[in-house]
């Protein structure tokens, strides 16, 4: 197929934490919100005068200074992000917003506290820590309420005099959900036997939209949309479709290894992608929007620390809904090395798509950059296409 | 850096000096119990038959028998008086009366545990009519929401402590086929081995099956709670038994997640309720709740004497003793009462007479981290071996405020905030979560109070909430002048480190840096890393 215009600017962009987006942002007033968990109301953090930016450490190579404070034994990216920040990496940030979602992120965030990491030239700079829902009530949504406003919405306004209002809220819901349309519109273009954009083309692009001001990406992704209705599609075949299901995924590499192996990544359902990230909130007149926004981020959340029955069954039950939504043969169920909720996540998730759905399933660990372990991560995807391929034949066509 | 004042026992140990040869390599056990002088030894020996005594009357229960050949993990228990002995090394007089005391009587519970698992377990007494009253619990969770509840009609089942916890106390190697079995099924190896040989328990479906429903807790991390979800998974889909899931907070020092974890314990009572048929009663409830602030009390009292330069209740049994009365009687059951008090009356006598309990006490040391002092003998023998008292541990450390126990309407909504505070400072997690200040600032703070110079920093490999803060604790040891002494361990693995790989790292620490030599050379070395 033919580049898409754009692509080589969005994978620029992520190559630095420090994107020139992040700049231009700042350049233009506006606080810069970070963070590091999807449990997060991203809206939330992109009210008018504030924007959001999920915090990666790209192309990290040593973590030695981070390995001292943390050991080797934490998971990669949470070490990543330490090393980076204490390289000064994120400075650009005005405060940081930590959800004690998974433990290891926590203590990275609490070791940038404790190094006085960030903030030292802004008096008016923030840590602040949040406890999120672990089932999907009611009563889960009023703690998520409770917890979005004395951690996020006050601390905003008072340190830095952002609009918290429900019409600032609403307005923001309103550009949150154009971005989604957007995203979401461009990975329909991965269905079908002759998909017009690529799995590690959609990750790059979704991707950006968490790193960077989403207000700053909207035109160039509009472009790329525009671009994908008349994008001729190649007419040699994928030799499988599969769906990547798994811990966070900063690392287009890995996208880009699977398809290199023939695997075409047809969707994506892991922290930060697309499902359940980029799902449009619906709000009505009727309840307050943050409630609403609250209420959207528990029913949508597909996060592993969600420990009631109905959502455990029902993770899997929606990645078995998307890999038939999107055609897939198989599923690949990766998680990043020491992650401890989707080391359980990825071992019961492979083991009930494959005995309760019937999709063959590729189980694997990996590094935070794949650039660390190209050969065994392209081997072990490498057997799986030829063992979905395999079936397929044994069956007389899909796997 | 800090020092504390060396104290020489001024009253020679009576009978063995040197208790580190009485181990014998092949027998996997000691070759003989240790002398101890007449008194002490016939009053150890009469604790030893006691123990005999309880097992016995275990096992003449025919389907006890049946459960003995059903289920693996009881082999463990065919060692127990070789466990208990491990935490009496060297202790002489109140100290170990304190320990027979305590430790005894969670033998004598747990044994009762098994037997009501074996009661209503379908494949082995199938008592239905028990099985419908039961209500299975977490290992690590406090059980506050069964305060309420007659413990005479409905019985809390906590299965998993006689499955996997208490029969690793006995037998160190019990967990590991069920680890293995957890790896074969895909949990990757990094992970804590609690959760994940409760798992492989599950997968391997080598846990009694009973009760009429299940409340499953977020305990103490991550691994925890998602391995929550395998064992729910084969309850409610296979056994058709009810689970529930209590969510408790993580940050548990915030105001504002109390009400929802109140909330949370509502729930848990409505549906205990719901399945068991019984209700609630507060008289019940406020009663537990005097028994509840009268435990804090004497565990307060014990750390006050343990701050003294004369420590009486230490090491493994305080630390077990506690985590039984804390979290899985919660005030439910009188008898501890009368136990806190005696443990309480032997510690202050002890005090009083200064007595010690060992040669020399070189160095005051607060134990932090999550351990694996229940399987090996670590702290009775930093102790014997190297002059290292150890005051307290983290997961002695727990709640010191009182809950209300009046019953009045004001106090039965505050009664629920009570039951949720006390879950969320669940042992260990009240330490581990909840942010940073609960990890490093207690500590310092704890070492102050305590006049501690050391602290042996258990550092569980597979702990990511503990080793998360590694080089923290380096820091700010160094700025307050604490020795800080690291013991890596993979709490049940044995295969990761074995006992003796455990103690060489506090042998390396004291002879390099603290340049000193054991008080006891004959315990630096312990064949015991193939004993049970």
């Amino acid at each position: 197929m033919r580049d898409l215009k754009h692509l080589n600017y969005f994978e620029k962009l992520l190559q630095e934490a420090n994107n020139a987006l992040i700049t231009q942002a700042k350049k233009d007033g506006k606080v810069c919100v970070a963070y590091t968990c999807e449990n997060v109301p991203e809206p939330l953090l992109n009210l008018d005068g504030a924007f959001s930016v999920r915090l990666t450490a790209p192309n990290t190579g040593s973590m030695d200074i981070a390995t001292y404070y943390m050991t080797n034994l934490l998971c990669e990216p949470s070490r990543a992000l330490l090393e980076r920040a204490i390289e000064g990496g994120f400075n650009f940030a005005d405060c940081v917003i930590t959800p004690d979602g998974c433990t290891m992120m926590n203590r990275a965030v609490e070791n940038m506290e404790l190094l006085k990491t960030m903030g030292k030239d802004n008096p008016r700079f923030f840590h602040e820590y949040m406890e999120i829902a672990f089932k999907n009530t009611e009563s889960d949504v009023e703690l998520a309420v409770l917890q979005c406003t004395n951690h996020i919405l006050t601390p905003l306004h008072e340190k830095y005099g952002i609009d918290v209002s429900d019409e600032a809220i609403r307005k923001a819901v309103a550009e949150h959900n154009k971005l989604c349309r957007l995203v979401r519109a461009i990975g329909e273009f991965r269905k079908g036997d002759k998909p017009r954009i690529t799995g590690y083309e959609f990750h790059v692009l979704c991707l950006a939209t968490y790193v960077c001001p989403s207000y700053l990406v909207l035109d160039k992704l509009e472009e790329t949309l525009e671009e994908l209705k008349t994008r001729e599609p190649e007419e040699k075949p994928w030799r499988a479709r599969v769906l990547l299901v798994g811990s966070e995924m900063d690392d287009s590499g890995f996208v880009k290894l699977v398809e290199e192996c023939g695997a075409f990544v047809c969707c994506d359902r892991f922290c930060f992608g697309s499902y359940p990230g980029r799902v449009e909130i619906e709000l009505t007149d009727d309840e307050d929007a943050l409630t609403q926004v609250c209420r959207h981020y528990i029913q949508h959340c597909q996060c592993p620390r969600m420990m009631n029955q109905e959502k455990v069954y029902g993770r899997k039950q929606y990645v078995a809904e998307l890999a038939k939504e999107y055609g897939a043969d198989g599923i690949i169920y990766e998680q990043v090395k020491f992650c401890d909720p989707w080391a359980y996540e990825r071992t019961l998730g492979s083991a009930m798509l494959s005995n309760d759905y019937g999709y063959p399933v590729l189980s694997v660990d990996r590094p935070y950059n794949i650039a660390s372990s190209v050969g065994q991560m392209r081997t072990r995807v490498q057997a799986f296409v030829e063992s979905i391929e395999i079936k397929k034949i044994q069956k007389g066509g899909r796997a | 850096m800090k020092t504390v004042e060396k104290i020489v026992n001024p009253v020679k140990r009576a009978g063995e000096e040197s208790p580190g040869k009485i181990y014998n390599e092949k027998l996997k056990v000691r070759g003989r119990r240790e002398w101890r002088g007449l008194k002490d030894t016939l009053y150890d020996y009469s604790r030893w038959l006691y123990l005999i005594s309880v097992l016995g009357r275990f096992i003449i229960v025919p389907r006890n028998v049946k459960g003995f050949f059903r289920y693996r993990w009881m082999m463990s228990y065919l060692f127990v008086p070789h466990g208990m002995d491990k935490f009496t090394i060297g202790l002489r007089d109140e100290a170990l009366r304190i320990a027979h005391t305590s430790f005894n009587f969670v033998i004598a519970d747990v044994t009762q545990a098994i037997a009501n698992c074996f009661r209503g377990d379908r494949r082995v007494g199938n008592d239905k009519a028990y099985s419908d009253k039961c209500v299975i619990t977490d290992e690590n969770s406090m059980v506050t929401f069964m305060m309420g509840f007659d413990k005479e009609k409905v019985h809390t089942i906590l299965r998993e402590v006689p499955t996997m916890f208490a029969s690793n106390i006995f037998h160190q190697f019990n967990v590991m086929h069920y680890l293995d079995i957890a790896q074969q099924y895909g949990i990757p190896g990094d992970v804590c081995p609690m959760p994940e040989a409760e798992a492989g328990i599950s997968i391997d479906d080598d846990f009694c099956v009973l009760g009429c429903c299940a409340v499953q807790n977020n305990t103490t991390c991550d691994g925890s709670l998602m391995g929550n979800g395998i064992i729910a998974k084969r309850l409610e889909r296979e056994y058709g038994i009810p689970t529930f899931q209590l969510a408790t907070p993580l940050r548990h020092k915030e105001p504002d997640v109390l009400e929802y974890a109140a909330r949370e314990i509502k729930k848990a009572i409505a549906f205990v309720e719901e399945h068991t048929g019984e209700k609630w009663d507060w008289d019940r409830y406020f009663a537990a709740a005097k028994r509840v602030n009268d435990a804090t009390r004497c565990r307060i009292a014990q750390l006050e004497i343990n701050s003294t330069p004369y420590p009486q209740f230490f090491g493994a049994a305080f630390s077990l003793y506690n985590d039984t009365n804390y979290m899985g009687n919660s005030g439910r059951d009188p008898q501890f009462v009368k136990i806190d008090h005696k443990l309480l009356a032997l510690a202050e006598q002890g005090y009083r007479e200064k007595r010690m309990y060992a040669k020399e006490y070189r160095h005051r040391a607060i134990v932090w981290g999550v351990q694996p002092q229940y399987i090996i003998d670590q702290l009775y023998w930093l102790l014997q071996c190297w002059g290292v008292m150890p005051l307290a541990d983290m997961l002695s450390i727990i709640n010191t405020d009182m809950i209300a126990d009046e019953d009045t309407p004001a106090n039965r909504e505050q009664a629920y905030r009570d039951m949720a505070m006390l879950n969320m400072e669940m042992i260990m997690r009240n330490h581990t979560h909840g942010g940073y200040k609960v990890l490093l600032d207690d500590l310092w703070e704890l070492c102050e109070k305590m006049n501690a110079d050391m602290v042996m920093m258990w550092e569980h490999m597979s702990c990511k909430a503990l080793t998360g803060m590694h080089g923290m604790f380096e820091e700010q040891a160094r700025e307050r002048g604490i020795h800080i002494m690291w013991v890596s361990h993979d709490l049940c693995d044995p295969r990761v480190f074995t006992r003796q790989a455990i103690r060489d790292q506090v042998n390396t620490y004291m002879r390099t840096v603290m340049r000193e030599e054991p008080l006891d050379p004959s315990l630096e070395v312990i064949p015991d890393s193939e004993a049970y």
